[in-house]
């Protein structure tokens, strides 16, 4: 994880509004080998699973996949499948908890707080920043599945969930649409890693931790002896992107997740606020 | 007061404000509402009036009967597609929670889609086209008709709605039974009136059923059941949302995708009565379809269903692992409804003590 060559980007030192630390964040990010290593490795799952089912010739499988060998874009769908319960978390794990953390650890949080823009327009951006990683890394796996499965299967109409047929394009939007589900879906977390992110110096504490609650949650979701809890978990309609692919399309669990994830976002935001406002910046 | 604590607060405030809304806006939405103010006749009227003949919504059914998690017992596939439905769809409905959507007309049908995380349950009635019956999940679908009829439509009983529970339950009402309204209430953001069902039969384990009737149309919103002594409903379906506009023809029309395998049945048509779901039952699973030989002893609340011996004990065999031993056989137990499997194969079931059921079996 070396950050040397981002340590002397002139875009970051400019300063000015939110819009310019917002972009020059944003470029940062992007710019980062680290973050193309963490897409790739996402784009590198629905290669995977076509490129096994393809060799193998047979179907069945969890879901989606044994659709896989009859129609390529179902790679799309079964990607995302495979990907929101551990390889999603864990790259937003990364991103999220390195936000803070990562610069207090290399000392560049100093410099940062000396731009107009305050520590807390600081920290919305750099969650603005974490949750664009989201919908980045959910395209990816999504888009990449559609491109990987138009290659090397053939692609017709696709059937819903309901038995119903609709066109192959109409199935890729329906698979953008659960790209932003799934986006959104990661937003919860994203917020939890920026605020453990400002509780500490070490950025791979702060991805752990985050990383580890994803998977505690969902274990958590999987024990019927706590389903009270199991609507306000994050993770609660993680899956809840099977309800797009229904004729008609069920909104009502992408709805309760946009309200949910938004909770998350606020207390989570306000409580890493709180942390960073009031904490002595020593590096 | 210390600086860091003052700079705090604000930072502090926002999460404890967003969440005292979510725990308090959800108990907040069953606040009584002005509603006209009817007797239980006039209720009982009411919903028995309503004419509701097209409506479309989704609802969520939830059992809380104390029992273990049995799903790793069931075939998996419940909707019965393969034959061996009855006793795995009570298995479901005794133990998980469904959501489901309805769609229905009656000029043209009715379709349920059971919403399965990733995979969906489908039985699509319609008078021209028999009953399919679909699997996602297993890719199957069963078509049934009726030879040389065309006659009313099936409606599809697999997973219990609101509305065929409660008017089952309703129409079953006499002088067993003691009606009361409850307090008004909310569901599905619909102001209802709630119909109180007591059992004047000591025998039975239920404890009251409490039925939704929409204020402004009458028909059943929700149904719960709960046990004698116990707080919180063992059984319920609710809408959680329901919408009075004629439904999409093309949600009747279903046409089986490629790839799934088709199973034609013809039902012949002098038949079709009997195969109707059994009645004089308080368990709302028993409207599962393709009901095994069934006889009934009592009646009203402490009904007991018999099951003959044979392929009800059969599918039942892999219950052992929860099921405590009685003097001649097994008992599986819950907070609403006894189930006792004698050594000999019969099968006893109902709301009643498991003294009740040994007698009944002696």
């Amino acid at each position: 994880m070396s950050n040397a060559d981002t340590l002397t980007s002139p875009a970051r030192r400019r300063g000015g509004g939110v819009g310019d630390l917002l972009l020059s964040e944003l470029a940062l990010l992007f710019r980062r080998r680290r973050t193309w290593a963490l897409l790739g490795a996402l784009a590198l799952i629905p290669v995977l699973l076509a490129v096994a089912v393809r060799l193998s010739g047979s179907g069945g499988g969890p879901s989606f996949v044994g659709d896989i060998a009859g129609n390529g874009l179902f790679t799309g769908f079964a990607a995302i499948t495979v990907a929101v319960p551990l390889f999603l978390p864990l790259t937003v794990g990364v991103v999220a908890g390195d936000t803070i953390a990562g610069e207090a650890s290399l000392g560049t949080l100093r410099y940062l707080l000396i731009t107009p823009a305050g520590r807390i327009r600081l920290l919305l951006v750099k969650f603005a920043v974490a949750a664009a990683f989201c919908l980045a890394a959910a395209l990816t796996v999504v888009v990449a599945g559609l491109l990987i499965g138009l290659a090397l299967f053939p692609v017709g109409p696709v059937t819903l969930l309901s038995g119903t047929e609709i066109p192959a394009i109409d199935a890729v939007g329906r698979a953008l649409l659960i790209a932003v589900h799934v986006a959104i879906s990661l937003v919860g977390l994203t917020a939890i890693g920026v605020f453990i992110s400002t509780l500490t110096d070490v950025p791979v504490g702060a991805m752990a931790a985050t990383v580890v609650l994803s998977i505690t949650a969902q274990i958590l979701g999987s024990l019927s002896q706590l389903s009270a809890l199991h609507p306000y978990l994050f993770s609660a309609h993680w899956f809840g992107f099977g309800d797009l692919l229904r004729d008609p399309i069920s909104w009502a669990s992408f709805g309760d997740n946009v309200v949910l994830q938004l909770g998350y976002a606020v207390v989570f935001g306000s409580l890493a606020m709180g942390r960073f406002v009031t904490r002595d910046i020593l590096s | 007061m210390n600086p860091s604590v003052k700079r705090w607060a604000p930072f502090a405030a926002v999460p404890i404000i967003a969440v005292a809304a979510a725990i308090a806006i959800p108990m907040t939405t069953n606040a009584a509402q002005d509603l006209p103010e009817k007797t239980p006749q006039q209720l009982l009227e009411f919903v028995a009036d309503s004419d509701v003949t097209a409506f479309s919504g989704e609802f969520t059914q939830t059992s809380d009967l104390g029992l273990p998690d049995l799903s790793s017992l069931g075939s998996g596939s419940t909707t019965g597609a393969d034959g061996d439905g009855f006793m795995s769809a009570l298995v479901e409905l005794a133990t998980t929670s469904n959501d489901a959507r309805i769609y229905a007309d009656a000029e043209q049908g009715a379709r349920l889609q059971v919403l399965d995380q990733l995979d969906e349950r489908d039985v699509i009635a319609t008078a021209d086209d028999g009953l399919w019956i679909y699997d996602s999940g297993e890719k199957t679908a069963l078509h049934v008709t009726h030879e040389g009829s065309s006659d009313a439509s099936t409606p599809p009983a697999d997973v219990p709605t609101p509305s065929s529970v409660a008017e089952k339950l309703l129409d079953s009402v006499d002088d067993t039974t003691a009606v009361a309204v409850g307090s008004n209430g909310t569901v599905a953001g619909r102001d209802v009136y709630e119909l109180v069902l007591t059992p004047r039969d000591e025998t039975t384990l239920v404890g009251d059923v409490t039925i939704s009737v929409d204020g402004e149309t009458g028909m059943p919103l929700g149904i719960a059941v709960t046990a004698e002594g116990a707080s919180s409903p063992a059984f319920s379906v609710a809408y959680t949302s329901v919408d009075y506009s004629t439904p999409d023809s093309s949600l009747f029309a279903f046409t089986p995708p490629a790839g799934v395998e088709v199973t034609e049945k013809a039902i012949p048509a002098d038949a079709h009565s009997d195969d109707a779901a059994p009645d004089d039952s308080t368990t709302p699973g028993d409207a599962a379809p393709e009901a095994p030989d069934v006889t009934t002893t009592g009646a009203g609340w402490g009904t007991i269903v018999e099951l003959a011996a044979g392929e009800a004990s059969a599918s039942l065999e892999g219950l052992d692992a929860i099921t405590t031993p009685v003097d001649g056989g097994r008992v599986l137990s819950s907070s609403l409804v006894n189930v006792l499997i004698t050594d000999d194969g019969r099968v006893f079931a109902g709301a009643v003590s498991v003294d009740a059921l040994e007698s009944a079996a002696r």
